[in-house]
């Protein structure tokens, strides 16, 4: 059965989810790389801009003869912005002639070079210096800091246009996925329970046409002719109980009362007696055909409850201990987990007591039966094992078909419909029935695969 | 000798139903309408009924719903060709007090019956069992073979329990399993053959015969002698 509550992972799952996601995930890197490029590009420009106003005030500047350089950069500053360019006349000697800021200690000849900040004097520079024909070096500089300040801004926007989009994403995904979810889950369960017999359930339908409603419909349609198909073969198998059995019995009734008569006979009440024997195992036969067949069904539901499994085992110890002490078989039943199952106790019992007899008939003389209840990863098993001949590999889907006899049976008391009926309840309860080898000697583990199954407390 | 009331609308079966018991010793009256069997039914006095479940006018289901509600209490044996547990349960949260799957043996349906009649007749108050040379003490769970104290495990009590409640009557191995063990399938004839032998050899006493004999085809008995 579905958890009934949705998790992540089943989300993360959906082909929505996945679409959305995807597409999403598209569109955000195409956001990115638009921004991304939209941010590289002005970048360049503004370094190149500021790089091309450098040079050409070096160049300008480096027009003017030595003598009239100091005075002209003096000029320079006072008309600049204030705090936006930047002037250095050092002589050559090192010594600084004119200027509004403090020399630095390397300079680059040519090509341009980053100034760090001064602060409460300069934000970052960016820088070019040159040499006059008198030895003189002239360095012009010009704040970027309103530069770099945009920068970051358009790469926080980019980084945050990225975030926003991606939980966008993820948000719309799962907002997307949730109704389909539901939907399939509602599906999911109706299809649980069609298949475990309930042929009167339907796919939910949200009546909006898309492709889970054809979907629904086709399926929908499909258990309508199944239904019809399985009770047109109930039709059958009652008509089977009513022309083939009643005739059967009434056969053995009239042999029963012939046997009564006074006088009889002892040749033919010996006749009568095994006829009437015979009879009475073709009619067994025919009652565990048909209990198969009702089992199989699925219709059986009113005697579902909560099931003890390990007191379950002790009545089915009680009731086959005197046949297995008979033929010298030690019969134990162990409990290591108490186990409480949904399901009905009357059908458990009988397929518990099935395996047991089985596992009496088939181990040998002064043998050993194991029934043991206890968990596996919190599922319910119960164990029955033998030390008998045990059932080979490609046999053990074989035995549980209806009359399959496996090899070995054949000195053994019975028709092969045992293990369909344990089958034929497994089914009904969605349990499942495991046949390995104990080595020696076969072990049936009864899974009871149902969610709702818990632990008795101690 | 017990009057019965047979409602059964298939001729054969009831024919089946009535030889029976008319071989049991029995007096019996058959009606194949379920109207008609409630007017009767409420109208004489019987000692049992056989009901099929499947009648014309009111089935059987509704009728031994009618006759409780009527406060008759007479024991009801409910016969369908219906034999799912789910069935059987709802003819017995009816009102029915037995349960029998057609088709059955009639010897069966007649074993059935004594049970319902000696049920009926002797409501189960007594704390003593007395049977030959057994004496099962109810209230303390014990038994005494012939005044020596014999141990019994649970189920070999309920069974002893059974078999002398009904005693000189002939029990089968199915109505054995469904009454003692409680459960309603076929666990096989040799089963209940191996926990009667095991309770012989408790009860039984050296150079007597059995206190439970087999009667070969139809089940055990519970013998005084």
């Amino acid at each position: 059965m579905p958890p009934e509550r949705l998790r992540l992972r089943d989300i993360r799952n959906t082909s929505t989810f996945r679409l959305t996601a995807l597409l999403g995930l598209l569109f955000a890197v195409g956001v990115v790389v638009l921004l991304g490029l939209i941010y590289v590009l002005s970048v360049r420009e503004l370094d190149t801009r500021t790089d091309l106003v450098l040079r050409q005030e070096i160049a300008r500047l480096r027009q003017f003869p030595p003598d009239a350089l100091p005075a002209q950069m003096q000029a320079e500053i006072m008309r600049s912005t204030h705090g936006l360019n930047f002037f250095l006349l050092i002589s050559a000697r090192g010594e600084r002639r004119v200027g509004n800021m403090e020399p630095v200690p390397v300079v680059r000849l040519r090509q341009d070079f980053d100034i760090g900040a001064r602060p409460g004097i300069h934000g970052p520079l960016r820088a070019r210096a040159a040499r006059t024909m008198a030895g003189e070096t002239i360095l012009v500089a010009r704040d970027i800091s309103t530069i770099i300040d945009l920068r970051r801004r358009v790469l926080r926007i980019v980084v945050g246009s990225g975030i926003t989009i991606a939980v966008s994403v993820l948000a719309i995904g799962v907002a997307l996925s949730l109704r389909p979810l539901r939907r399939v889950r509602d599906m999911q369960r109706a299809s649980l329970a069609i298949a475990a017999g309930d042929l009167a359930v339907r796919m939910p339908l949200a009546g909006r046409g898309d492709e889970l409603d054809l979907f629904a419909g086709t399926v929908n349609v499909m258990v309508e002719e199944v239904g019809r198909v399985v009770a047109q073969v109930k039709g059958v198998t009652d008509a089977i109980a009513h022309d083939l059995r009643t005739p059967l019995t009434r056969v053995r009734n009239h042999l029963y009362r012939a046997l009564q008569t006074p006088g009889l006979d002892p040749a033919v009440a010996a006749l009568a007696e095994a006829a009437t024997a015979d009879l009475g195992i073709v009619l067994e036969r025919f009652a565990a055909l048909l209990r198969i067949a009702e089992l199989e069904a699925g219709a059986r539901r009113s005697g579902f409850g909560a099931v003890d499994l390990g007191m379950l085992v002790d009545r089915v110890r009680d009731l086959y201990e005197p046949l297995a002490e008979e033929r010298g078989i030690l019969l134990e039943a162990s409990v290591a987990a108490p186990a409480q199952t949904h399901g009905d106790e009357q059908l458990l019992f009988e397929a518990i007591s099935n395996l047991v007899d089985n596992a009496i008939k088939f181990s040998p003389e002064g043998g050993h039966v194991g029934v043991r209840v206890h968990h596996d990863g919190g599922t319910a098993v119960v164990e029955v094992q033998d030390n008998g001949p045990g059932i080979a590999v490609d046999q053990r889907q074989a035995v549980l078909r209806r009359f399959h006899r496996g090899a070995g049976a054949a000195d053994i008391a019975g028709a092969g419909l045992g293990l369909s009926v344990v089958t034929a309840i497994m089914h009904l309860h969605n349990f499942t029935l495991h046949l390995d080898d104990a080595a020696p000697g076969l072990i049936a583990r009864l899974v009871c695969n149902r969610p709702g199954l818990r632990a008795i407390p101690e | 000798m017990a009057r019965i009331l047979i409602i059964e609308d298939d001729p054969a079966t009831a024919g089946e139903i009535r030889t029976e018991l008319l071989g049991h010793g029995h007096d019996v009256k058959h009606i194949a309408d379920g109207a008609e069997a409630l007017d009767c039914a409420t109208r004489e006095p019987f000692d049992a009924i056989t009901l099929d479940r499947m009648l014309p006018s009111l089935d059987g289901l509704s009728l031994v719903a009618r006759l409780r509600e009527r406060r008759i209490a007479v024991p009801v044996l409910m016969i369908s060709a219906l034999s799912d547990v789910d069935e059987r349960i709802a003819g017995l949260r009816a009102g029915g007090d037995d349960y029998l799957v057609k088709p059955f043996a009639s010897v069966e349906m007649a074993m059935r019956i004594e049970v319902l009649l000696r049920r009926h007749q002797e409501p189960a108050t007594e704390a003593i069992l007395r049977v030959g040379l057994i004496e099962l003490d109810l209230i303390r769970r014990r038994l005494l073979v012939d005044g020596e104290p014999v141990r019994l495990l649970h189920m070999e009590f309920r069974l002893l329990e059974f078999l002398a409640r009904h005693h000189g009557e002939v029990m089968s191995r199915q109505i054995i399993f469904e009454q003692v063990w409680g459960y309603y399938f076929d666990p096989g004839a040799n089963l209940i053959n191996v926990h009667i032998a095991r309770l012989r050899k408790k009860i039984d006493r050296p150079g007597r015969p059995s206190a439970i004999a087999t009667i070969k085809g139809e089940g055990y008995r519970l013998d005084a002698a």
